[in-house]
């Protein structure tokens, strides 16, 4: 097989893009069966009422203090989650295909990582290209000898799903590092059974309040051999990052110490945490800060995040950390042109969920055809999370096309260009009281499901679902105008 | 628990206190004024040495002005020890660890920091001064409530004891002090009704004024007020009762210990002084010396607790 074109390949055409689907209503405009009661209860409520959800939505985040932190002028700016009272349906047959397809593809990017810091057997046989994995930012040579309990290197992973045209779920993007957002689906469903609990009832929706365990579980599985009680915590880059309140959650729903840098101190290559008490030794350390801050000795010798001696203490086997250092690579965009590839070469079997056709803009061939018609797709950085850097052709002005041209020209290996994916819209609050009344209108949404990994794969049913909240935009970060909805996966 | 949480809830808890303190200050030196019409030249001024916050204020503000006084106590950003910023400490302190105080807690004090974006000369104007403070009054009280109602009495809660009861004997030193030895400096003025008026407002300032007035009646005695701010067993805000509490908690929080803090000087000596000493003996031996003591010994246990349960060191 040629390595450099496997998994990729080359745009055909001119592609047109397909009109998105509603997921509420079919192209006749009637409700689809899952949601008829959903619809039926909304369109029983006046305008007054329904602008009201989004008032006391709004209101009740900010007394609990649910917010997240925006980088920008100002140091850790807070603000309110952005919260979409409308909740979005996914019927029970749906979703047993989505969460088969989650586990498949979660345990074949486990599988590679576990490969490519060890043997490295699928860059011997050519299935992803070397340089690819080796020269990617996200490639760890600290990562390699270390070998974490059960073989689990990958243990929280958010996979980000679009739903295409034909109603299929396929997978944008993959967050291997520290996937964010879990907290906001469980505070989402809080404030839903607060707004509308009758209708929650009725429709009989799968709970998401089990994640802190299924997560907590997972941790503790993967402790060091012959612990029987681990102790975990959770390590956080501190108050200003934007995810700080999940940390604060999900620390405070495990019941484990949401740990600094600075509380922690490695001796004899054990780990500890400053207590009142003395020092206090830690197994697992799931940890919410990159790679390249966790250990001044090994990565940036400037970072004050992390703790001198981590790396040791993992190849000792004296702890173990989630996710593994290195997984990054794994959700690289280019790396991501091969993952069904990856599907069959470790699991023999077909990849479950579709990705969205990628053109590596490394090969010169592929690179001409784009650049030709750079407005009609999208273009992303390889090493990038977050939405950061993304253009969307269509969207983007002359300005920001001629940016983007002249970036990968620079650099070609650094991006990727995939054709306009035509993001399913679902109905969505638009006003305010202050406007005195409120209607329903379509807004782009995508899916970000979380997959545990330990002895047994655990999957949350759902995820958070990010709707753009501007007419027209496909930007769904919350960082950049995004707001969220409750996602609800209906009991068989 | 981890050394930087008990110190965040240690410094949670002395924020708090001084928020609250400083709120009382300006209340009852605004009512002051409205009574009588100022002898000072600058009728603020004296607030500002309680606080020994000359220098700051100075680099702020131009005049000691009613209007940069509310400014410099209440909202002013600059100011680290203003009542905003001190709700902002306390906020910011908890924030990270709400895990381990109630959810009452944390909602309480996040609600009442919302509103400090919001406070300015024209919403103090339009509110009125005294209902604004008493409104703020009331939201202390409901935390402080919220504290003894809802917290398990487990290290927790005595780290933010500790932090509690070694800032309040600090600010009621500060307040004792300045009263006794700047306010009136004229010999002739002491015991004419300026001063009885200023040790009323002393009295009201630490909340003592009701207590006293039970004990001992309608006159007002230097002796006497010094007697309940200081000396007192049973006052909540004098500073043996603050040091009776902290040494009971440093005794529950070094019970495994091989010498509580409580044990040792100057915990120990700090307690025996209370105990022993009268008002009429420590202001023949001089007051000033006396306080400036207790504010020492006060420091020294601060960093005894520092450095044995919060230092990362």
């Amino acid at each position: 097989m040629d390595a450099q074109r496997a998994g990729s390949s080359v745009p055909s055409g001119r592609a047109q893009v397909a009109e998105p689907i509603n997921e509420m209503f079919d192209a006749d405009g009637r409700a689809r069966p899952e949601c008829a009661e959903v619809i039926a209860y909304l369109l029983a409520m006046d305008s007054q009422r329904l602008a009201e959800l989004g008032d006391r939505a709004h209101r009740m985040f900010q007394t609990m203090g649910v917010t997240f932190n925006v980088y920008g002028d100002r140091e850790g700016e807070e603000r309110i989650w952005p919260f979409d009272p409308i909740p979005r349906i996914i019927s029970p047959e749906v979703w047993a295909g989505v969460e088969a397809g989650l586990i498949q593809r979660a345990q074949a990017l486990n599988a590679f990582i576990a490969d490519i810091y060890d043997e490295a057997q699928i860059l011997k046989d050519g299935v992803v290209p070397r340089d690819l994995v080796i020269g990617s930012t996200q490639f760890r040579h600290a990562a390699a000898g270390i070998q974490p309990p059960g073989g689990v290197y990958i243990t929280v992973a958010g996979i980000d799903l679009v739903r295409g045209a034909d109603g299929r779920f396929h997978v944008l993007e993959d967050n291997l590092r520290t996937p964010s957002g879990v907290s906001y689906v469980i505070e989402n469903r809080r404030m839903m059974t607060r707004l509308l609990p009758e209708l929650i009832r009725a429709l009989r929706v799968k709970s998401v309040e089990n994640y802190p365990a299924y997560l907590l579980a997972s941790l503790r599985e993967i402790a060091p051999g012959g612990i029987s009680n681990p102790t975990v915590a959770l390590l956080t880059p501190g108050p200003f990052n934007s995810a700080f309140f999940e940390h604060v959650f999900l620390s405070q729903q495990m019941g484990v110490e949401l740990v600094e840098g600075r509380d922690l101190v490695c001796v004899d290559q054990k780990l500890f945490m400053r207590t009142v008490r003395g020092l206090k030794r830690i197994h697992v350390l799931y940890r919410r800060i990159d790679d390249d801050f966790l250990d001044p000795v090994v990565f940036r010798p400037d970072s004050l995040l992390g703790v001198a001696g981590l790396t040791a203490v993992l190849r000792a086997g004296n702890a173990t950390l989630a996710n593994a250092i290195g997984t990054g690579v794994a959700d690289d965009k280019a790396v991501y042109a091969y993952t069904p590839a990856m599907v069959k070469y470790y699991l023999g079997e077909e990849p479950l969920l579709p990705i969205v056709e990628t053109y590596l803009l490394r090969d010169p061939e592929v690179r001409a055809i784009v650049l030709r018609d750079l407005d009609r797709y999208v273009v992303k950085p390889t090493g990038a999370s977050g939405g950061y850097g993304v253009v969307i052709g269509p969207r983007a002005t002359d300005e920001q096309l001629a940016h983007a041209r002249e970036a990968i020209e620079a650099n070609p290996a650094e991006f990727i260009a995939q054709p306009v994916f035509p993001l399913s819209v679902h109905p969505t609050l638009n006003g305010r009281i202050e406007a005195g009344k409120a209607s329903l209108v379509p807004r782009h949404v995508d899916l970000r499901p979380f997959v545990l990994l330990g002895e047994k794969p655990r999957v949350l049913a759902g995820g958070l679902t990010r709707v753009a909240l501007r007419e027209g935009s496909m930007i769904v970060n919350s960082s950049q105008g995004g707001g969220s909805k409750d996602t609800w996966v209906l009991e068989a | 628990m981890l050394r930087r949480i008990a110190g965040s809830l240690y410094w949670a808890a002395r924020y708090l206190e001084r928020a609250q303190w400083r709120a009382r200050l300006v209340d009852v030196n605004y009512n002051l004024l409205l009574e009588v019409p100022p002898r000072h030249p600058e009728p603020w001024g004296p607030l500002l040495q309680i606080t020994a916050e000359q220098e700051l204020f100075a680099s702020l503000h131009e005049k000691v002005t009613e209007a940069a006084i509310i400014e410099f106590f209440v909202f002013e950003k600059q100011n680290p020890s203003s009542i905003r910023s001190c709700i902002e400490a306390v906020r910011n302190n908890l924030s990270p660890l709400r895990h381990l105080i109630s959810s009452e807690l944390w909602v309480a004090v996040n609600r009442l920091y919302l509103e400090c974006p919001e406070w300015s000369a024209q919403s103090l104007a339009a509110s009125g001064v005294s209902s604004f403070f008493a409104d703020l009054q009331r939201d202390f009280y409901t935390i402080e409530g919220i504290i003894d109602n809802t917290m398990p009495r487990d290290l927790a809660y005595d780290l933010m004891e500790i932090g509690t009861m070694l800032e309040r004997p600090d600010n009621v030193s500060r307040l004792l002090d300045v009263k006794y030895h700047y306010l009136l400096p004229k010999l002739e003025d002491i015991g004419g009704p300026a001063d009885m008026r200023q040790w009323a407002a002393v009295l009201r300032s630490a909340s003592a004024f009701e207590a006293f007035r039970k004990v001992y009646g309608h006159a007002i005695r230097v002796n006497r007020v010094v007697e309940i701010l200081v000396f007192d067993p049973a006052f909540p805000r004098s500073m043996r009762f603050c040091i009776e509490r902290l040494a009971h908690v440093l005794a529950r929080i070094g019970q495994e210990e091989e010498q509580a803090v409580c044990e040792t000087s100057p915990c120990a000596d700090l307690l025996a002084m209370l105990r022993n000493g009268t008002a009429e003996q420590t202001i023949l031996d001089g007051l000033h010396e006396f306080l400036i003591r207790i504010e020492n010994m006060c420091a020294r246990i601060g960093e005894q607790v520092f450095d044995r349960y919060m230092s990362l060191e």
